[in-house]
């Protein structure tokens, strides 16, 4: 075994162009799932991440019946006793009309989401407040927050304007109210509330003709990974009310859905060019075969059976993976530790939430590998097949 | 036994019907022209090759029927080879090379003091960390020579050992085999064209046209059949 070993090390580090090649080839291939990963994981989880931060928690409350008629305080005092949880927050949302005049023009926007939301309790449940570039956050029962895509489109809306927001209440009937802008808010990647506005809960209430509801429960956990337990505890706690209660992943289904198949395709990808190394793998191995031909026809004279000859070349892909499998493990860790210190993110869009997937690293290192020795298989069987005598006329 | 290359009328007859028998411990040459078969019958000899028809006997062992892996076997245990252009492995020590025989056959006990014996009596002991590749090409055909004895095998085959070297160089090689026999007791079957350089050896085999003759001159050839 020993001299199979020094074999094959020595035959492949005396083709350094080769070895480097190949290793290149297994390199490349893991770096491009690292990469991959990295983007596009990264992208997926900065999505759930924004959503579960501005819009539906970690646990999402919501009831059948679309709105919530329990107290709201009792319902946020009962979940903040969970020792899991940061703290939650009670949301209404409803469509708005919203009209301004601007130095003489008067600008209409409809169909505008409304959020209506408890500012004291909102800044500990959510990181909308810290998406508010100009101004403050809704402080007060007449002031509003315009996302910065609204502020564009009613002409330039700053903080200060007065405006006009109309709402149709329960009873189908018009509610408008004068408001004074205190915020812009803008989100990296407009996963905020640049197309909302937000206004005090106790103000969207009025305006909806619904004192005391409440369209949403946000819960904010410092332990994200007991979702479930605190979901299901509340259930069990509430038997008889209608409440839904979904973690993050349930309740943001529907917009990742489509990224996960995104995300799962560029997997594909990434694997298929894995399988792309493989070839190349086999390429350069079938050149060190083809190189040592009168060598493997000498060791063959002198005893060494097709198995030995077999194992030296198998040896020499396990080594060619080993090697691929670390640089690219290695080179891949570095871009992934790059992208998670700079918080990396495209035209200052959304910051990636970089993790680091050490079950997923370990597979791609290891699947690498496992890839490399297959792909020695062919030259090395090919190598075996090599009849000494015509392997010694090789020059 | 026989050697056909080809078929039908493609035929060549390398080898026709040779047979002979060679004692341990006798210094062969096999002589004649290029292309005359002599290679050929080495390497059936050596079983590198199977004759197409015939039987090769080494020490009593009919090596006709044996599977690819015996016959790898045996080539390590029984058979020693020297090549025309030495064949070392240049990625391997001049040591390493003389010992590969040794580990292939997976017995490694005081192989090492014995390769360095054998490249001491070659008078290569101070190369022995050398890479194979750079070393001279009669120092390369020593360590061939030592690398074919370390498994004291029956039978050392040598062809054109002396066929890419100079006449000076040729005449030491040839030395060294002929002592080493001598020495060791080998059995050397030796292909040359080069008769002359050899001087006195045990026996001549001449093959002409794929046919075995005892001696090396025309005349005095008895035909071994």
């Amino acid at each position: 075994m020993e001299y199979r070993l020094r074999l094959a090390k020595r035959m492949l580090f005396n083709k350094k162009g080769s070895l480097i090649g190949a290793v290149l080839a297994v390199t490349i291939g893991i770096l491009v799932i690292h990469v991959n990963f990295v983007i596009f994981q990264g992208l997926f989880d900065a999505i759930v991440r924004d959503i579960s931060n501005y819009r539906n928690g970690d646990v999402l409350i919501t009831d059948e019946e679309d709105y919530i008629d329990k107290s709201d305080q009792a319902l946020v005092n009962w979940f903040e006793r969970i020792p899991y949880v940061e703290a939650a927050t009670p949301r209404l949302s409803s469509t708005a009309s919203i009209n301004m005049t601007k130095f003489g023009t008067l600008h209409e926007e409809t169909r505008i989401p409304i959020v209506g939301v408890d500012p004291l309790r909102d800044i500990r449940a959510s990181t909308v407040h810290e998406t508010v570039s100009e101004g403050q956050y809704v402080f007060s029962r007449n002031s509003i927050v315009l996302g910065s895509n609204v502020a564009r489109d009613l002409g330039g809306a700053q903080v200060g304007d007065s405006l006009k927001v109309k709402i149709i209440d329960r009873y189908g009937q018009d509610q408008i109210k004068r408001l004074v802008v205190t915020g812009i808010a803008k989100s990296p990647g407009g996963q905020g509330f640049d197309y909302s506005v937000v206004v005090h809960i106790d103000t969207l209430r009025d305006l909806m003709n619904r004192d005391g509801d409440t369209g949403s429960i946000m819960v904010k956990l410092n332990d994200p990974s007991k979702a479930s337990d605190v979901k299901n505890f509340f259930l069990a706690a509430f038997p008889n009310d209608d409440f839904i209660a979904e973690t993050i992943e349930e309740s943001a289904e529907e917009q990742l859905a489509g990224f996960r198949s995104g995300i799962a395709m560029i997997n594909m990808i990434g694997y298929f060019g894995m399988m792309s190394s493989a070839f190349a793998i086999v390429t350069i191995q079938m050149m060190l075969v083809n190189g040592k031909t009168r060598e493997i026809g000498v060791m063959r004279s002198i005893g060494a059976t097709r198995k030995d000859i077999l194992i030296i070349f198998i040896f020499q892909g396990m080594i060619i993976g080993a090697i691929g499998a670390g640089v690219g493990t290695a080179a891949g860790l570095g871009y992934t530790f790059y992208a998670k210190e700079t918080k990396m993110s495209f035209n200052n869009s959304l910051p990636l939430e970089v993790s680091y997937n050490w079950e997923k690293i370990i597979q791609t290192a290891v699947l690498s590998f496992i890839l490399a020795i297959i792909a020695s298989l062919y030259p090395s069987y090919r190598a075996t097949k090599l009849l000494p005598v015509e392997a010694m006329r090789t020059v | 036994m026989s050697k056909i290359y080809g078929t039908d009328e493609n035929k060549v007859k390398a080898l026709d019907n040779v047979s002979f028998s060679i004692n341990k411990g006798e210094f062969v040459l096999i002589v004649g022209s290029s292309g005359s078969g002599k290679s050929t019958l080495l390497n059936m000899i050596g079983l590198l090759d199977r004759p197409t028809n015939g039987k090769v006997f080494i020490d009593e062992t009919d090596t006709t029927n044996l599977t690819d892996d015996k016959i790898s076997s045996f080539r390590n245990k029984k058979l020693g080879f020297i090549f025309q252009f030495s064949n070392l492995l240049t990625d391997l020590t001049v040591l390493e090379n003389v010992l590969l025989p040794r580990e292939i056959a997976g017995t490694s006990d005081s192989a090492e003091k014995n390769a360095i014996e054998l490249l001491k009596a070659v008078g290569l002991d101070d190369q022995i960390n050398k890479r194979a590749n750079k070393i001279s090409g009669g120092q390369a055909q020593r360590v061939a020579i030592a690398r074919g004895l370390i498994n004291n095998p029956s039978i050392v085959l040598a062809d054109e050992p002396t066929g890419n070297l100079d006449s000076v160089t040729s005449e030491k090689i040839i030395q060294l085999m002929k002592l080493m026999a001598k020495k060791l007791n080998q059995t050397f079957i030796v292909v040359t064209h080069d008769r002359q350089h050899f001087g006195d050896v045990d026996r001549i085999i001449t093959i002409k046209d794929g046919k075995a003759f005892e001696g090396n001159l025309p005349s005095e050839m008895g035909v071994l059949a």
